[in-house]
This record gives structure tokens, sequence and C-alpha cells, in this order.
């Protein structure tokens, strides 16, 4: 394996992580990535472009994303208009041809990363159109007759929130990792990699806080690392006193966003 | 290579495609694995598992498989490790394995210090000199000291492998994901994950053709030479209405955290054209109430319901069916309110006719034939019967879409 991903300065992976990412490099195969949100899914493409010195091309999938639009785009309107105002090269429709997120990484001259984040938003059939581009990686322009085929296969990153159950034959073709919600002990090495000075205290407090808050039944919308970490960086600026974190909760806003966790919170305290 | 265990997955219901074992043996080829067990416990789960609801059983299956090779230490000589690699003889010995662990367990005290072995083991260590099978004081296979391989002694210290990270049995031991398994009670985002199954988009004829098309008209425009040409399609909606009818008597206190949850998904499932939510205590009379409490006239008449949801609602009763017999059988035997002259059952007959496609949810369903439980047999042979778990749900959910 010539390139291996260790995490970078800013992204702390578990090592399960770190070895699916290398599987799936080692095997040419999409890497499908499911977990809570925020639990650092998106940033692992980013990681990964960084640390392997690599292009990072990111489709964002919306509910209305058709597979079409990764592959390419003709455009057909645009075509039109010259056509009406007499534009020179009409007749070439390879100009009307606009590469999506995913030609534009099989055409690309060296290897890059593509992140094609959060699948499940697209409609049920969007990875099954996807399979055979995955597969073979490359596609055919039926208006001009061209096949694009990946010079370099890409290093495919699939994001999932699971709102969606994805098809079997997608799945199939991918290496899965579920990321689970980060220990303590992670989200230490996290919350250092975030910050170069913390104090101990806040952070031990901070860190029982936080975990005490998740576990509770009651809340409906779980923090995740990210607020987490904008938690922590509230709490460092006030100056606040750590012996009071767990007595006081400061900025609880920021890491609750519902009325009534607010509230369920508010009346039961962290016991 | 290990395709003994390819077969044990499969036959254990694990739902492996032969790609994906090439592919594990690809990775195994190019030596991704190294040659460590916890890292063929990774690589293999990555590319043979694709849900995290399958996680535990995976585990699970793992560690049965090779419950022989436990390893986390990695200071052992070559030659202890060629002792102790004794896969062939597991499939031997498994059923021996269970027996000895059970009489290990009476045997010896569960949990030991775990560094008091430790300590011990690099005492024996030292002083080992040859291979040893069985016996109770040395490193070997078979054995009920705390070291070593394929013995009975649960909580001693494994030996074999690299490590690297966690071991592989660790993190097994730990069921970290017996939380997500299929069969769990489960929870909201679980809950509305199975409910995008009802769907039902439309394509029926008779809804008009009211929703304009931006790609089709640019289309047929391009086609008619510039000539501006507007394109109307029928919207693509989700026809699916559904009635849902909640137990909330006594006996499904215990289950009333559950119930909400089941309530909040099927709410905040926004893609259903209606969603009508009525209560009911125990078993379905004349009345069926608008809130939880049940309280006497706030309420509306079931026959109500027949007149004004039509047949093409799909109906989800949800409640344990623990009625006493008198509940389902007599028509006095609402203790509660009205009866409407008919007995528990023959409303449950009346839903049924009215409406189709109609399931029954019950968090403590009883597993195949419960003659204990009368009420319980009754109503599942009358309503399609499903337990309130992701599967369940599932199941339901295609139930009601056939």
């Amino acid at each position: 394996m010539k390139e291996v991903f260790k995490g970078s300065s800013t992204y702390v992976a578990s090592p399960e992580l770190m070895s699916a990412v290398n599987v799936s490099i080692a095997l040419g195969k999409p890497l499908l990535i499911k977990g809570e949100p925020g639990t650092g899914k998106t940033m692992l493409a980013q990681a990964v472009s960084q640390a392997l010195g690599k292009r990072l091309i990111i489709w964002n999938i919306k509910s209305t994303t058709k597979a079409q639009e990764g592959l390419y785009v003709y455009d057909t309107v645009q075509r039109l208009y010259d056509s009406q105002f007499g534009e020179e090269g009409v007749d070439d429709i390879s100009r009307y041809i606009k590469l999506g997120k995913m030609g534009e990484a099989f055409d690309s001259d060296e290897q890059v990363v593509l992140l094609i984040d959060e699948i499940d938003k697209a409609d049920l059939e969007f990875p099954n159109d996807l399979l055979w581009e995955l597969d073979q990686m490359e596609f055919y322009i039926h208006e001009t007759k061209r096949t694009v085929k990946a010079k370099h296969r890409p290093i495919v990153i699939i994001t999932s929130n699971a709102e969606k159950e994805l098809p079997d034959a997608f799945l199939r073709r991918c290496i899965f990792h579920y990321i689970d919600f980060p220990d303590t002990k992670l989200m230490r090495e996290i919350v250092f990699t975030h910050f170069d000075d913390i104090e101990e205290n806040m952070l031990a407090d901070a860190l029982d806080a936080f975990y005490a808050i998740r576990d509770k039944r009651e809340i409906r919308k779980k923090p995740s690392t990210s607020e987490f970490i904008d938690w922590i960086s509230a709490l460092k600026l006030s100056g606040i006193a750590p012996a009071k974190i767990k007595e006081t909760l400061p900025f609880l806003g920021v890491i609750i966003k519902k009325d009534e966790d607010l509230e369920a919170i508010k009346k039961t305290g962290l016991m | 290579m290990f395709l003994g265990f390819f077969n044990f997955l499969r036959r254990k219901g694990m739902d492996i495609t032969l790609a994906e074992w090439l592919t594990l043996m690809e990775a195994l080829d190019k030596g991704l694995c190294g040659s460590s067990l916890t890292d063929f416990y990774y690589v293999s789960r990555m590319i043979l598992v694709k849900n995290e609801t399958e996680y535990d059983k995976y585990d699970a299956l793992f560690l049965e498989y090779f419950k022989g090779i436990r390893s986390n230490t990695d200071d052992v000589t070559d030659a202890m490790l060629r002792w102790l690699d004794k896969t062939d003889l597991q499939e031997e010995y498994a059923d021996q394995w269970e027996q000895h662990k059970h009489f290990m367990n009476q045997q010896e005290q569960g949990e030991m210090d775990h560094a008091q072995i430790k300590e011990e083991y690099e005492e024996v260590k030292a002083n080992q000199d040859s291979e040893h099978t069985g016996g109770s004081t040395w490193i070997g296979t078979m054995g009920k000291t705390a070291f070593g391989n394929l013995g009975g002694n649960l909580g001693g210290i494994r030996i074999g492998g690299t490590t690297g990270y966690q071991s592989a049995f660790e993190v097994i031991g730990e069921r970290k994901f017996k939380d997500f398994r299929n069969d769990r009670i489960l929870d909201n985002r679980q809950f509305m994950t199975a409910l995008r199954r009802l769907r039902q988009y439309s394509s029926r004829l008779d809804l008009p053709e009211d929703e304009f098309s931006l790609d089709k008209t640019v289309d047929a425009t391009c086609e008619s030479g510039g000539y501006l040409k507007i394109i109307y399609e029928r919207p693509r909606k989700n026809t699916v209405k559904l009635l849902l009818l909640m137990d909330s008597g006594g006996t499904m206190i215990p289950y009333s955290g559950l119930m909400n949850e089941l309530f909040q998904s099927v709410h905040k499932s926004n893609h259903y054209k209606d969603v009508k939510t009525y209560y009911f205590h125990n078993c379905i009379y004349s009345h069926v109430y608008n809130d939880p409490e049940c309280e006497n006239g706030n309420w509306i008449e079931t026959e109500w319901l027949f007149r004004n949801l039509d047949s093409s609602y799909k109906v989800i009763i949800v409640g344990d069916a623990a009625m006493a017999p008198e509940e389902l059988y007599s028509d006095t035997g609402n203790y509660r309110g009205p009866n409407g002259g008919l007995a528990g059952w023959d409303w449950l007959r009346l839903m049924k006719r009215n409406y189709k496609k109609i399931v029954w949810l019950n968090p403590k369903m009883a597993p195949g034939h419960a003659p204990w439980r009368e009420a319980e047999t009754a109503v599942k042979s009358l309503i399609p019967m499903y337990k309130l778990t992701v599967d369940g749900l599932k199941l339901a959910m295609d139930e009601l879409m056939r």
C-alpha cells in the first residue's frame, strides 16, 4: 500500500476508521460512512484529501438530486439561446456538455477524493443509478458518443445519515463503516486537536456534563461532537470557573437546540 | 480460505454474497488483515456487514466461530503461538468447549483480578519450556488456568495476535452495538425509517395533470425548434392515509415511552396524506377516545370512523391484546364505558371488515402459540399481529403495502 491514511492534525480517526479508509483505497471500492449527525462523516473526506495531498471534490446530495447530474448535464437551453442568436459553434454539442461532480472526478488528470455527501437524502433509486459508474468508473455521453473513463480511480467516500435504507445491490459494492459516537477518551483527543491549551479541570467537568446530558432518556436530540466543540470554545472564552460548569450548565443553548430538551434539563438537572 | 467461516455465517443467517466474500479474499491477498485476528475481524466486518444493526449479530457469530483463538498480548514466543493455533481443533472441540465452560464456571470464580492473572502468567511463562494440553498450571490448550487458548476460563488473558488497537474480543465483549439490533425494541429514528416503507406514489389516472414539468417543457420546446411548448404532469404524491389506534390501558403503562416514540415518529413522518390517531382502553368498543386519558365523553363513535374514514385508510392498532376473556367476548365487557350492544370481538371484526389493510402491533407479543394468552391468540387469528420491534414494524408495513 503506497498511501496510508493516519488521521490528520485536525481530525482524529479511530483505528477502525483509519483501517476502513485504507482498505477501501487498497481495494478501490467506495467507502460508505454512516453515523449520528455531527460525528464527522463529512470531515473525514476533507481529512483524507488533506492527509494524502489530493484534491477534494464534493457532491452534495439533495432530495431533488438525480444521478445523471453527477455525471454530466446537457445544457439544451443554452444551446437553444445560442442558436437563436446565431452564436458560433452551436453545431458542436460537446460545448454544451457540462460534467457533473462525478464526471469531474473521473476526468481529472490526477487521483482525487470524491465525497458523495448524504446520499440518503436523494430518491430511493438514486444509489442504484450509480452502480455501473461506481463499479466501472466510467460512463457514456450519448450526445457526443464519448466515454468518460476514470484516468485514476478516485477515492470515493459516501456518507449517509440513515434517513433511508440504501439498496442491497449498492451496499454490496461498498466498504461499510459505522462511526460510533466517540467515547470520552477519543473525545479528549478530538478536543485537543481543536484547542492547544485547555484547562484539565474544565475539560473533565465539561465532558462529565456532556455525557450525562447525552445519557438522559428525555433528550430528543442528542448533542453531537461538533456542538461539544462549540460549547468548549464558549466556556473557554467566558473564562467561567470549572467548578461551576456542572452546577450551572452555562451556554446550554449551544448544545441543546430544542425547547423541550432545555426544559427537561432545567427541571431535573443532570442527575 | 476460511470457506468454513463463510458457510458458517450464511448458515447462521448472515446475508453475505460470494462477491463480498471474494472482496474479502482480495483484501487478505493484499495483506490488509496483517496476520492478526483482530485486523481480520475489522476488515471482514467492514466488507461483509453493511448495517450497524447487524454488528451485534456478526460479533456473536465471530466469537462463536473463533472462540478458540482469543488473543491480546503480543509478547508471546512463536512456539507458543504455534501450540495455540488449533483452529482445526476447535470444530471438534466446540461441543466440549461448551460443557467445559459450564464446568469451569462452576469450578472457578467467574471474575478474576486481571493484574493478578497477568502476574501469574508472566511467572508461568518464564518457567514453561514444553507444550501443554490440558492441565491446570501451564500455558496451553484446553486447560483451565486463566492463560492460554481454548481454555474454559472466561476472565483470563488471551495469547496470540498483535496489538494495534483494541482486541476484537474486547470489542465484541463490550457488545457496543447491542442497541442497534434489529430485533430490539426500537427507537424513534429507527421507527421513522421503518415507517418510510409505507409509501404509495400515485400513478392513478384520475388525478389532474396540473404540475408544471420544466424538463419536459424544455425538451418539447427544443423539439419544436424553439417554439414554446408547455408540458404538465400528474403530481407524484404519497397517497397513504393512516389511522392509528393506540391502547392506553393500564397494562400498557410500561410501554408508554415506546408508544410515545411511535406516536412521534408517525407524526414526524409528514409524508402521509393524512394521519388520524385515536385511543382505546384494552379493546375497541363503540367509542374511541380523542386523547390518551380516555375520559368518558371525550370520544367519537367508532361507527363515525367507519363512515368518515373510508376503507382506503391503512389501520395500525397498537396494544398488548391482554384483555380478559369477558372484555373480549361479553357484550357488557367494557367496564369503563358503553359497549354499544356488541362485544369487543365483534367491534374488532367490524374494524377488520371496514379496513382491508389492518395490522396489530404488540409490544409484548408472546412468541409462537401462547394458549395461556387467550385474547392475544384470538386477536392474532383475526388481525395480523407483529411485535413492536424494527423487524416487526417492517413486516407490518410490508403487510399494509401488499
